[in-house]
C-alpha cells in the first residue's frame, strides 16, 4: 500500500522526460548570479568587477544571519554587478560574469578526506554552509540551518524525491542516474542531524527509481524506500509527514516539532558532491519542458545561465510561448524574461502555449470541488468571495493564513476563479495591518 | 522572440478542464435517460414540455441580461439544466403558457434577480414548481397514466381527453395508506402515473450513476437523503407492512430526481461533507413529514427549498477542521 494524505488532486502527469539522461551543455557566454537564491538574508558581493574568477571560487557571502553561499558556476571575469528585479518582484543584486573558457577550477575545492564516520556534526554543518546548499527542491531554506534545527530534536529522516509537480522529472533522473551518491550524502545527512532512522520517499510513478533504491539499500540498516501514492502536493513536507505518520504538523510548528527533518534528494547530491570533490553549489539540474520547445529533456548547467540559452540548447520553441515558467505549472513562477537566470531553486523551465485556459464565470457556484482538494482543509471558495469584497477579516476567520498556495483549488474550480490571486491578496492585506 | 510578449500569470499554469459549462453538460447527459422513458411513458407532449421549457428559460436568461446589460452566460447552460428540471417535475397535461410562467419565475426572479447564477439562494427549478403548484392546483395534479395518446402540441388539453386516462399518482394512493395500484417493479421502471422526469426510477439512476463516475456530485446528498427516508419509514410506517412501504415511498414521488439532481444542486447546497450529509438527512425527515401531515401528497420540493435556506449555515458549522488543527 501506497502511503498519502487527504486531499490533494491526481493531475496529468506530462512527465514526458523522465527517459531523458541528463545532458550538459556548452557552458554559457555569460551567467548572471544573483545574490538571493535562498529564504533568508541576501548575500553580499565579495568580488569586484574586473576580477577574474574561477570555477567554484565564492562571490557571495552574508555572514549575518541566515545566508548560504554563492559560488561561481563558470570561469571567467566579472563584467559588472547590476542591480535588477528578480522574480519574487524584488530588487537584487546580480553578478555578471563572462565566460573565458579556461575551465580553471578554483584552488580550495579539495574532497574531504575523512570517512562519514570519523566526521564531527559540526564539520558536516560547516562544509554544507561553506558549499551555499540549500534545499534544492524550490524552498531553498539554507540546509546547515535546517541540519542544526534537527538536532537533538528529530529521530527520522526523510529524503523526499516525491517530485509531485507535473513535468519535473530533474529529480526522478537524478535518482535514476546517481542513486549510490544520493544515497552517500543521504548518510551524511544522517550522520550530521545525528539520527540513525531514515527513510527515501519516492511516489509510485518512478517505478524505476524505486527498484534501484531497493537493490542499493538492501540490508541496509539506516535507510529503507517508502513508496508514496502519486498525488499533488505530495512533496510539500506536511503531506509527507501524514503520510508517514498520519500526524499533522500544527501550524507554525516545524516538521523537527513531530521528529522528522526532511531534505530533498538533489539536496543529497549536492552534499554528497560537497564531500567527495569539494565542489560547491555552481550547477543544478534542470528540467526543460513544455508543448513550445522543440526537444524536451533535463539539463545540467551552471547557477546563472539564461533560460534562453538552455532553450535554445533544446531545439528552441515550436511554436510561439503564452508563458514561461520557472518550476513547475502549479507552483511555479512566471517569467517575464525569458534571459531570467537559472538559480539554486530551479527545478524545472516550462515554456506553455495558450490552450489551458476557459473564461471565467461571475460568480462561485459553490460546487465544493475546491473545498474537497485543498491539502489544508480549508474552504477556498469562501477566500475568494471575502477577498473579492474586501472583507479579510472573514478571509482570517476562515484560515487563510493556513493556505500553502499549493494552487490545487484553483486548479479545479470549474468557474475559472483566480482563487489563489484573492488568497494572495487577503494574506498580505492581513501582514500589513499587523 | 520577444519578452513582451509572455504573459505574467499567477500560479497555478494548469487547469483541469471541467468548466461550469461541461459540468452542466454532464448534468444534461445524465437526464437523458429518463427524458426517453418519459417520450416512451407519456408520448411526444413530453417532449414538446421539455422543448417549451429549455427554449423559453434560455431565452428569458438572454433576455434580462440584454436588457440589464449584464455578461450573457447563456452558454454556461445553467438555464437550460433549469428547463429541463422543471419540465422534469410538471405533468404531460399541463398547458403550454403555464410552462412558460414557470420559466420565467425559474430564470427571472429565482435566479437573475438574485444575481444570476452562484446567487440564487433557493433552486429555481424547485422554486418554479411550487410556485406554480400554488398557483394552479388543479392542473399541477391532473394526471395521466402511462402510454395515454395526448396531443403534442395543444397549447391546451380539453378536459375530456384528461379524464379519460386520469390516474392517481402512487404517492396519493400511499396518503391515503393504500398502496397503489402498480406492483415495486413498475415503480423502478416507471409505469405509473406522475410527472414527466419522476417516474422512470430506473432511467434516473443510469443517470445518477453518470453523475457519479464523472464526480459532478458527491455521494453525500443523495445517500444521506435517500437513507434516511428509508429509515424513517421504515420504522414508522402509515401502512403495516414496514418493507413494502419503505420500498413504495423510496420509489414514488420524485424522490431520486430530487435526491440526486435537485438537492445536489451546486449553489444551494452546502460545499463540505459533513454538511451535505446533514442537509441531506435535513431534507429526508422533511420529505417524509410533509408526506405524512402536510397538505399535499408530495413532500420532495418543499423539503429541499426550505433547506436550501439552511446552507449558509451548514457551511459555515461544518467548516473542516484545518490541517494541523485550528488554532486557539
Ligand atoms: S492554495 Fe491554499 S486554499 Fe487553495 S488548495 Fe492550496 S492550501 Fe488550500
Ligand atoms: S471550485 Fe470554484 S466554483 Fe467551486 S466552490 Fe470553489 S470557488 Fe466556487
Amino acid at each position: 500500500m501506497s502511503l498519502t494524505f487527504r486531499g490533494g488532486i491526481h493531475l496529468p502527469e506530462n512527465k514526458n522526460t523522465d527517459q531523458c539522461t541528463i545532458t550538459r551543455p556548452r557552458e554559457p557566454a555569460y551567467i548572471r548570479v544573483p545574490m538571493s537564491q535562498h529564504i533568508g538574508l541576501a548575500c553580499i558581493p565579495v568580488v569586484k568587477p574586473g576580477e577574474v574568477v574561477s570555477k567554484g571560487q565564492l562571490i557571495g557571502e552574508n555572514n549575518n544571519g541566515l545566508s548560504a553561499c554563492i559560488h561561481a558556476g563558470i570561469a571567467g571575469k566579472v563584467l559588472r554587478i547590476e542591480s535588477a528585479i528578480n522574480q519574487n518582484g524584488r530588487r537584487d543584486d546580480y553578478i555578471v560574469i563572462e565566460n573565458d573558457y579556461s575551465g580553471a577550477v578554483s584552488p580550495d575545492i579539495k574532497p574531504c578526506e575523512k570517512k562519514i564516520s570519523e566526521l564531527s556534526s559540526d564539520e558536516i554543518i560547516d562544509t554544507v554552509r561553506r558549499a551555499g546548499i540549500v534545499g534544492m527542491g524550490g524552498a531553498t531554506f539554507p540546509t546547515h540551518a535546517k541540519i542544526k534545527s534537527a538536532i537533538g530534536k528529530a529521530q527520522k529522516l526523510i529524503i523526499n524525491c516525491a517530485e509531485c509537480e507535473p513535468y519535473l522529472t530533474a529529480n526522478h533522473r537524478l535518482i535514476a542516474e546517481n542513486a549510490k551518491d544520493i544515497i552517500y550524502g543521504a548518510k551524511i545527512l544522517l550522520k550530521a542531524c545525528g539520527v540513525t532512522t531514515g527513510y527515501i520517499a519516492i511516489e509510485d510513478n518512478k517505478p524505476d527509481a524505486i527498484a534501484d533504491l531497493k537493490k542499493l539499500l538492501k540490508g541496509d540498516s539506516l535507510l529503507s524506500v517508502k513508496v508514496l501514492k502519486t498525488k499533488y502536493p505530495q512533496g510539500d513536507e506536511r503531506q509527507l509527514i501524514y503520510a508517514f505518520e498520519h500526524k499533522e504538523l500544527p501550524a507554525g510548528k516545524l516538521p523537527s516539532d513531530l521528529g522528522y527533518v526532511v531534505f530533498n534528494a538533489e539536496t543529497c547530491f549536492a552534499v554528497y558532491r560537497a564531500f567527495s570533490t569539494g565542489m560547491p553549489v555552481t550547477e543544478r539540474v534542470v528540467t526543460v519542458d513544455g508543448d513550445c520547445i522543440v526537444n524536451p529533456g533535463n539539463v545540467i548547467v551552471p547557477i546563472g545561465t539564461p533560460f534562453s540559452d538552455i532553450i535554445n540548447f533544446c531545439g528552441g520553441f515550436s511554436k510561439r510561448p503564452d508563458r514561461i515558467i520557472s518550476g513547475g505549472p502549479m507552483m511555479g513562477i512566471a517569467q517575464w524574461d525569458e534571459n531570467a537566470p537559472v538559480t539554486k531553486g530551479t527545478a524545472g523551465i516550462l515554456a506553455l502555449s495558450k490552450d489551458m485556459y476557459h473564461r471565467e464565470i461571475p460568480n462561485c457556484i459553490h460546487c465544493g470541488r475546491c473545498v474537497g482538494v485543498c491539502p489544508m482543509h480549508l474552504m477556498p471558495c469562501y477566500f475568494a468571495a471575502y477577498s473579492k469584497i474586501n472583507d479579510y477579516e472573514s478571509c482570517d476567520a476562515f484560515g487563510v493564513k493556513s493556505c500553502v498556495e499549493c494552487g490545487c483549488c484553483t486548479y479545479v474550480c470549474p468557474g475559472n476563479i483566480p482563487i489563489i490571486q484573492y488568497i494572495r491578496i487577503a494574506k498580505s492585506k492581513l501582514t500589513q495591518k499587523k | 522572440m520577444n519578452s513582451d510578449l509572455l504573459r505574467i500569470s499567477s500560479s497555478p499554469h494548469i487547469k483541469h478542464e471541467d468548466s461550469t459549462r461541461v459540468i452542466m453538460t454532464d448534468v444534461l447527459i445524465a437526464l437523458v435517460p429518463a427524458a426517453i422513458w418519459s417520450v416512451y411513458a407519456f408520448g411526444y407532449r413530453s417532449v414538446t414540455i421539455l422543448l417549451v421549457s429549455v427554449i423559453f428559460s434560455v431565452l428569458f436568461e438572454l433576455l434580462y441580461q440584454l436588457i440589464m446589460k449584464k455578461p450573457l452566460t447563456v452558454t454556461d447552460f445553467s438555464a437550460t439544466v433549469t428547463g429541463v428540471l422543471l419540465a422534469f417535475c410538471l405533468p404531460v397535461t399541463i398547458p403550454l403558457w403555464m410552462v412558460i410562467i414557470g420559466d420565467f419565475f425559474a430564470v427571472v426572479i429565482v435566479k437573475q434577480l438574485f444575481g444570476g447564477i452562484g446567487r440564487n439562494i433557493v433552486n429555481p427549478a424547485i422554486c418554479a414548481r411550487i410556485f406554480l403548484f400554488v398557483s394552479f392546483p388543479g392542473a399541477m395534479s391532473s394526471f395521466v397514466k402511462p402510454e395515454s395518446s395526448l396531443s403534442a402540441f395543444a397549447l391546451t388539453l380539453k378536459p375530456s381527453d384528461i379524464d379519460a386516462v386520469a390516474s392517481a399518482t402512487p404517492l396519493a394512493m400511499l396518503k391515503q395508506g393504500q398502496f397503489p395500484s402498480e406492483s415495486l417493479l413498475d415503480l423502478l421502471f416507471g409505469k405509473n402515473a406522475g410527472c414527466i422526469g419522476e417516474v422512470s426510477v430506473l432511467m434516473l439512476l443510469v443517470g445518477a450513476i453518470y453523475l457519479l463516475v464523472r464526480r459532478v456530485i458527491t455521494w453525500h446528498i443523495p445517500v444521506s437523503y435517500i437513507l434516511t427516508v428509508a429509515i424513517i419509514t421504515y420504522f414508522f410506517p402509515r401502512n403495516s407492512i414496514t418493507i413494502e412501504f419503505m420500498l413504495n415511498e423510496l420509489l414514488t414521488g420524485g424522490l431520486v430526481l430530487g435526491a440526486f439532481f435537485m438537492a445536489t444542486d451546486y449553489v444551494t447546497s452546502p460545499a463540505t461533507p459533513n454538511g451535505r450529509l446533514i442537509y441531506g438527512a435535513g431534507c429526508g425527515v422533511l420529505t417524509v413529514f410533509i408526506r405524512y401531515f402536510g397538505g399535499y401528497p408530495e413532500g420532495v420540493s418543499f423539503a429541499i427549498l426550505i433547506m436550501n435556506l439552511f446552507v449558509w449555515y451548514l457551511d459555515r458549522y461544518t467548516k473542516p477542521v484545518r490541517f494541523g488543527g485550528d488554532p486557539k
